[in-house]
């Protein structure tokens, strides 16, 4: 498969005896946007959390690229090009969205100690053509204006733009968002929809985890279900929504 | 090295005591007591105020010669002045601050100021000097395998007797086990309609009194000094830690092997001309153990990193 | 800068606490300024690493005495001094200025030793472990007579820096019959303030700086966006310690003799009591702080000879930690931020 990008070999996760994540096997292509949805307590955002290094699994393991990332800590992985959002938007409340575009989109060595001790002229250069990048990012997601404003001023739905802008900045190959939409209000939800269209279509891998299933449906690629940890439909959006075992699962609790 | 040994059982009963009275406090109200040492010394001090002959030289505030009352009876109201003076702290301290909703970091540094204010508020009004409780030298006897004096040996006995007494009361009373319900979780206890307030409350006095004991202890064993809880403060966390934190009976065997393991080493080949140095190798066990088995001996695991 | 009403009131408070020296004293009043000022100057320093830990990262360090000793020990015994019981005399060493650098150093990587598995720590664990590896440092110090000189100390080593110390304080001196010895101290460790200020606000506003903020706000961010937030703080707990260690020296050479009983846990809450003062996160506001403090500490004294006659040694230090202690609790209880921090800013909570 010369497609695939990750995959997810017998990966198993429980807290305190209580099944997370159970899925035997799992490939993840290049380019493609899929979504993973099920209900609350189905593992999604566990799933998450093991493929980016926040939790360690009980078992299995997880290659990117063809290279072990299972044991992998969250910083390292993200440099691989995989970067990831929050479910609860984490902001950096107390810095101004231009800070935290800029810090996001900083490399490693700009942020070190010693260069900035010393402050080389070509660190200033640097600088400036961060920021400019940094401008560049809030123009496409339209918070040009909130610039200067501390981040905890946002909207929710400000926030999760910020984040995902914060994202965006890093270049990544892959993109884990994590309910991109939650608490967003309608007009907002169709801009990141589209933003979320645009990367995919820029070569962007993107894997999300979202409750609206009407947003889901429309852009993604392939749908994955979970349910109880384990996977229990895996398909094109249409072949998903007429699945047996994800209504019964799924929509069968009646109030979603 | 069984001296030692000895040694180490008496040092290891009174950082015993100690560390279950700050391990019951830190279970329930989740504050890292700095001034802990303090209600330590305070029972000693009591003890010698009441205790000591009336023509003695000991002077307390400068002008108050001590009352010369009977030892044992100096005991009981030393226990039960550092039980109030728990309830103090708790009512006009800790209690409006949680009600204030003030960090637990900002708690802590309060702990430690509080901590510096009463040890040498003992300095300026109790007693700068070495003091000794008024009971007389006794000669060194045999009990199993250990030397000590028939005193030492009643603290060693009284000492684990008031372990069982907390055993029993924390597994089979109401109070007991309102008191480890506070502690899994205080949201939960007051939906079953436990009052924290009040079990924090009694927490603080019985965790003081304890604490008071253990300072009465170490004052019979050795002597009364202004800042000799803060001399073992260290010591009794490192049994805390070593325990479990949070866990009352992790807490008893903790603090007794660090008494044991301080007194022990220092017959240790490795060692030797090095005794000024015991207290390091404890402290050094316990960091080791905050960081590869933070749950300690026989507590949970906890988040705490 | 902005002329707010904390601004104006630091600086009328800490002019006032100078006058006071003046209004109390009826003699020597210079001599006692200058004394205030070098205790100021030096642990206005040792405070200010403090608050690269506390108030810049939010790391609860109350081991910070510990990072004075380092630098303080290295420093002596890389440069001509006498140490032990027998005084025994080591007459070469290191020119002064490169075992300083090397002290520094020392310290900062004792904070990396200390660090490297302690960081990840929960505050409040993080507390117990910083003030227990500070007594086991004290401790081995005072073990290792052959080495530091045990609990006999170091001295004879103040010629190292002595012999630097320049004309324009010898005739400064002579006018106000003051001690050159230790107003050269005052002065290097008041200058050590300027450079380490301009150091530090130079580092607040470039990308180190904003990559700690980050971390400060939400680990798990910075670490999703490929940063290492443990090296972070790492880079930060090396930078106080460095901070501290050139703090331990002045404090050494300051006192003319280096003794272990200097680095117990209370020298320590010195440094706490000056960094809330001051203000928790505010660069400049520890060295207002720590003048008010010495101020009311030197003034202490003359409330002791109120409260008791003929008030010895003992009950001096009595009445001078009573207000320490009476001090940490109502500021931490009142006013956090104390007078320069911004209160918004503070990391009081555990995360």
């Amino acid at each position: 498969m010369s497609s695939s990008l990750m995959r997810v070999n017998n990966l198993k996760k429980s807290f305190g005896g209580v099944k997370a994540v159970d899925i035997d096997n799992l490939i993840f292509n290049k380019n493609e946007l899929t979504s993973i949805i099920g209900p609350n307590g189905a593992g999604k955002t566990t799933l998450f959390d093991l493929i980016s290094g926040f939790q360690e699994e009980d078992s299995g393991e997880i290659f990117y690229q063809e290279k072990n990332i299972t044991k992998s800590q969250p910083h390292k992985i993200a440099r691989l090009g995989m970067v990831r959002t929050f479910q609860l938007t984490k902001v950096f409340d107390r810095m101004t969205v231009l800070e935290n575009l800029m810090f996001a989109g900083s490399n490693i060595s700009n942020d070190s100690l010693f260069q900035s001790i010393i402050q080389f002229p070509k660190q200033k250069n640097y600088e400036n053509s961060l920021e400019e990048e940094a401008l560049r990012v809030m123009k496409d997601l339209n918070i040009e204006q909130m610039s200067n404003a501390y981040a905890r001023e946002l909207s929710g739905g400000q926030k999760k733009l910020l984040e995902l802008g914060r994202s965006i900045i890093r270049k990544p190959d892959v993109l884990l968002l994590d309910e991109p939409l939650a608490g967003v209000n309608p007009k907002l939800t169709e801009e990141i929809l589209e933003i979320i269209e645009k990367l995919s279509n820029d070569g962007i891998t993107i894997l999300m985890v979202e409750h609206n299933i009407e947003a889901v449906m429309k852009i993604s690629e392939r749908v994955i279900v979970l349910a109880e940890g384990s996977l229990i439909a895996d398909g094109l959006p249409q072949e998903v929504r007429e699945n047996k075992k994800v209504i019964e699962a799924y929509l069968g609790g009646g109030d979603e | 090295m069984l001296d030692q040994l000895g040694n180490g059982l008496l040092l290891g009963i009174i950082i015993s005591v100690a560390s279950v009275a700050l391990s019951l406090l830190y279970g329930v109200t989740r504050i890292v007591n700095f001034a802990h040492g303090e209600v330590i010394a305070l029972g000693a001090i009591v003890t010698l105020f009441f205790s000591a002959p009336v023509d003695s030289k000991v002077l307390f505030l400068d002008r108050f010669s001590p009352l010369g009352v009977s030892f044992s009876t100096s005991v009981i109201i030393a226990i039960l002045f550092c039980g109030l003076f728990g309830a103090l702290l708790e009512l006009f301290l800790f209690r409006p601050l949680r009600k204030a909703e003030v960090g637990n970091i900002a708690v802590l540094v309060v702990t430690i100021g509080l901590s510096i204010f009463i040890r040498h508020f003992y300095l300026l009004f109790a007693t700068g000097k070495v003091q000794d409780f008024p009971l007389g030298l006794e000669r060194r006897q045999t009990y199993l395998f250990f030397d000590m004096t028939p005193r030492n040996f009643k603290v060693l006995i009284a000492g684990l007797v008031v372990m069982i007494i907390i055993g029993l009361f924390l597994t089979f009373t109401r109070m007991g086990k309102a008191m480890r319900a506070v502690r899994d979780s205080s949201e939960l206890a007051s939906v079953s309609g436990i009052n924290s307030d009040n079990i924090i409350l009694f927490t603080w006095i019985s965790s003081s009194m304890l604490a008071g004991l253990a300072g009465i202890f170490q004052a019979i064993i050795n002597d009364v000094r202004y800042n000799m809880g803060f001399l073992i403060l260290l010591l009794i966390f490192a049994g805390t830690v070593l325990g479990g934190i949070g866990t009352s009976f992790g807490a008893m065997v903790g603090g007794l092997l660090i008494g044991i393991f301080v007194q022990v080493s220092v017959a240790l080949p490795f060692m030797e001309g090095h005794t000024e140095a015991k207290n390091a190798v404890a402290l050094a066990i316990m960091i080791l153990i905050l960081l590869f088995r933070p749950q300690g001996i026989f507590g949970e695991k906890e988040r705490i990193s | 800068m902005k002329l707010s009403v904390k601004w104006i009131v630091t600086v009328v408070l800490t002019s006032f606490s100078i006058y006071m020296v003046f209004a109390l004293n009826p003699e020597g009043q210079l001599r006692i300024l200058f004394n205030v000022l070098t205790f100021a100057g030096i642990y206005g320093l040792a405070a200010i690493g403090l608050n690269v830990h506390f108030g810049l990262t939010g790391l609860l360090n109350f081991g910070h005495a510990s990072f004075m000793g380092v630098g303080a020990y290295v420093t002596l015994l890389l440069i001509p001094h006498a140490a032990g019981r027998e005084g025994q005399i080591t007459e070469t060493g290191l020119p002064f200025l490169l075992a300083l650098v090397i002290g520094i150093l020392s310290a900062s990587l004792f904070g990396l030793l200390l660090g490297l598995p302690a960081i990840r720590l929960r505050g409040d664990y993080l507390a117990i472990v910083t003030i227990a590896a500070a007594e086991i440092f004290r401790l081995l110090v005072r073990d290792l007579e052959s080495v530091t000189g045990g609990v006999y100390g170091i001295i004879n080593f103040s010629d190292s820096l002595q012999k630097y110390r320049p004309n324009f304080i010898e005739t400064f001196v002579s006018k106000y019959d003051l001690n050159a010895g230790q107003i050269w101290v005052g002065f290097l460790s008041w200058v050590s303030i300027f450079f380490v200020l301009l150091l530090l606000k130079r580092l607040n506003s470039s990308p180190w700086g904003r990559a700690l903020r980050a971390v400060r706000e939400d680990e798990d961010a910075v670490r999703a966006l490929g940063k290492n937030a443990v090296w972070l703080k790492l880079q930060s707990f090396m930078l106080g310690a460095g901070i501290a260690g050139l703090a331990g020296v002045f404090l050494a050479f300051n006192y003319g003799s280096l003794q272990t009983t200097l680095f117990v846990p209370l020298l320590t809450f010195y440094v706490w009591a000056i960094m809330i003062l001051g203000g928790v996160g505010s660069l400049s506001g520890p060295v207002f702080g720590s003048v008010i403090f010495w101020v009311i500490i030197s003034e202490t004294d003359r409330l002791a000879a109120l409260i008791f006659e003929n008030a010895n040694g003992q009950q001096l230090a009595g009445v001078r930690f009573v207000l320490v202690g009476l001090l940490i609790m109502i500021l931490m209880i009142f006013r956090p931020s104390g007078l320069l921090g911004k209160k918004e800013e503070l990391l009081l909570n555990v995360k």
